[in-house]
């Protein structure tokens, strides 16, 4: 009869879905931050370019030896054939072509096609990834913080293990033995990556469970899962937006990083992918390596100054 | 003018706290906070509890509760064994025992608003039907003098005195026989204070509830309360009628809170100050706790502890100077 039944008035109140003042009121004091809605809106037009941008473009993976390392438009290079026949070196000039504008790799790939699978891919990613993160770290540093005592010691000693723990190395094993494949890099990623989030939620839920309107939802007869859902995890949803903004592009630069190496999955075009390929012709293409670092700052960056917006759209002492 | 039947009962309530320190949990020992209470809230009364920071006035309010689960000791409430209560009856006494807390900035769920909070104990005691439910929290709104169209509205959008009143409509909720406030009124201005104070008093009078009053204002209690009980150290001192206690004090730390009050101070006395803190509560003194700051203290104060006896009729007292 107390517990939390739908219908029941017992909701949990997740803040965007319901306090559309307080959301109007944050949203107010992002939009004074320039750099913030910049991110944003480059953000924007990733996740834009991830759901449409692979219909529109050809497909990533179909190679074309006609044209290869076609520099970007407005671009050109000097090509020189030696000819065995004549002794004579010839240099001819390779001007960029609309069709490519973002020019093609030494296998005759569009770039501009690569990147936006790469979009997808990323973003793909370091939704997922940082999903399962900040969900596991909401969890165990809720009930850690909640339960206290001994379940509290153990959570904590065993976060604090994960986290000396090389975590890099770690992925290149996992994947090493299982082969790699997208899912397994999201799951490696986001298994391990919730260890900073559990550490900050506890300290907050811990400070929280101090004050007196928990006291008093305990006072008035509530159950534990009542208190949790609908006052602890409120008041650190803010946390949790930006310390997921904020851990979305460690995500993504570690999928890069891995597929750099070569343990990125093969069968998708990730820019860590392409940024592989062009780095043995960064002498004769050097767009190829460079197009998909420029993404992956400008993506990076986003995110970062979305992230430091948002912290300080929440933070009440914050002047903005 | 009071029915004498006492609605609370406590007996010889303690909560200690086990004081650890280190990554391997050591002992340091015992905070005593409330230490061997015994007290009645009599149906109708507002009972004013005074004493100084630290001194275990807001962990009783809580114990009773069972917000801190006591040490030891008996509470009973009209009747029935509060310590011995399973989940859900205690979640039914939970509803006839009100808390209403200091600091009005705290005391509310910054992202619900506030008819959802006033409204929660309505949903944990299956008050079903929103409907109904919205009808008794305008009702509860506009009987603490609010508009029921804030309802909508987040604590952030009230004063501190609204947030109080809020407050006390949460409490109110399920109709409760007893509230404890905590030092309801210290965080807010002087002219606030007397509103709340009035609207209190009027609920109960409307309502014939009984208040425990927690405060260090000894001008506060003076004005709402029907007796008053002095604590130091986690032990009552002294108690007796409001009157009889601002004229005639027994205890010397009840005379020093008196004379330190300029408007209390009896006829031509000077004031008596205190030396020293209040002592550690780990290392609470021998004998009587009150001896090493005490203007009367004598021979036998560190070596007994003073009995806590009825000096006058209705008036008690725990010390040496009255065998």
């Amino acid at each position: 009869m107390t517990e939390l039944k739908p219908g029941q008035g017992g909701r949990s109140r997740i803040p965007l879905r319901i306090s559309h003042r307080l959301w109007g009121y944050y949203w107010e004091r992002l939009q004074k931050n320039r750099l913030s809605l910049v991110g944003l809106g480059f953000i924007g037009f990733l996740v834009l370019t991830g759901i449409f941008g692979p219909l529109l473009v050809q497909d990533p993976q179909k190679t074309d030896f006609n044209i290869l390392n076609l520099p970007p438009l407005g671009f050109s290079i000097q090509e020189s054939i030696y000819d065995i026949k004549t002794n004579e070196i010839t240099t001819t000039m390779i001007e960029g072509r609309p069709e490519h504008p973002l020019g093609t790799d030494s296998k005759g790939r569009d770039m501009l096609a690569m990147l936006v699978s790469g979009a997808r891919i990323s973003l793909l990613v370091g939704l997922l990834a940082t999903g399962i993160a900040i969900f596991l770290g909401t969890f165990l540093g809720v009930l850690s913080a909640f339960l206290g005592g001994w379940v509290d010691n153990a959570l904590m000693r065993f976060t604090d293990i994960m986290m000396t723990f090389p975590f890099f190395l770690l992925l290149v094993l996992i994947v090493f033995i299982f082969g790699p494949s997208l899912a397994i890099i999201v799951l490696v990623i986001g298994l391990t990556g919730w260890t900073g989030a559990a550490r900050l939620i506890r300290s907050e839920a811990l400070s929280l469970r101090t004050r007196d309107f928990i006291t008093a939802s305990k006072a008035l007869g509530a159950s534990d899962t009542r208190v949790i859902f609908n006052h602890l995890i409120p008041n650190v949803s803010s946390l949790i937006i930006v310390m997921a903004s904020l851990s979305i592009p460690g995500v993504i630069m570690a999928e890069a990083s891995l597929s750099f190496i070569g343990l990125g999955d093969p069968m998708s075009t990730s820019w860590g992918t392409i940024l592989n390929t062009g780095q043995h012709s960064l002498d004769s293409a050097w767009w190829v390596a460079v197009e998909p670092g420029i993404m992956l700052f400008l993506t990076v960056l986003s995110f970062n100054f979305f992230g430091d917006g948002l912290r300080d759209a929440f933070d009440p002492k914050a002047s903005v | 003018m009071i029915n004498k039947v006492p609605l609370l009962q406590i007996k010889n309530l303690k909560k200690y706290y086990r004081v650890t320190a280190g990554l391997i949990p050591r002992p340091l020992g015992e905070i005593k906070a409330v230490d061997g209470v015994s007290l009645d809230i009599i149906e109708g009364e507002v009972l004013g509890l005074v004493g100084e920071s630290g001194c275990g006035k807001s962990t009783l309010g809580k114990a009773i509760l069972r917000l801190e689960e006591p040490t030891g000791g008996q509470i009973s409430f009209q009747g029935t064994d509060v310590l011995s209560l399973n989940k859900r009856d205690l979640r039914t006494l939970r509803g006839k025992i009100q808390i209403v807390f200091q600091d009005p900035d705290s005391s509310l769920d910054p992202r619900m608003p506030v008819g959802d909070s006033i409204g929660e104990a309505l949903i944990v005691h299956g008050v079903s039907g929103a409907g109904e439910r919205g009808r008794r929290v305008a009702r509860l709104m506009e009987k603490v003098g609010l508009e029921a169209g804030f309802a909508e509205r987040y604590p952030h959008e009230f004063s501190g005195g609204q947030r109080q009143r809020i407050g006390i409509a949460r409490a109110l909720a399920m109709d409760p026989r007893l509230i404890i406030a905590d030092e309801p009124v210290s965080a807010l201005d002087v002219s606030v204070q007397a509103q709340v104070l009035n609207l209190m008093m009027d609920i109960k009078d409307a309502d014939g509830l009984s208040y425990m009053f927690v405060s260090h204002d000894l001008a506060v209690v003076k004005y709402i309360a029907d007796r008053v009980a002095v604590m130091y150290m986690g032990q009552i001192v002294e108690l007796a009628d409001k009157e009889e206690l601002f004229r005639d004090p027994l205890h010397p730390y009840t005379e020093a809170l008196l004379s330190a009050v300029a408007g209390l101070r009896r006829g031509g006395g000077s004031r008596i100050l205190l030396s020293g803190d209040m002592p550690s509560p780990l290392k609470p003194p021998a004998g009587c706790r009150f001896h090493t700051r005490c203007h009367r203290v004598m021979e036998i104060c560190p070596v007994a502890e003073p009995a806590f006896r009825e000096v006058v009729p209705g008036h008690y007292a725990a010390c040496h100077l009255y065998p």
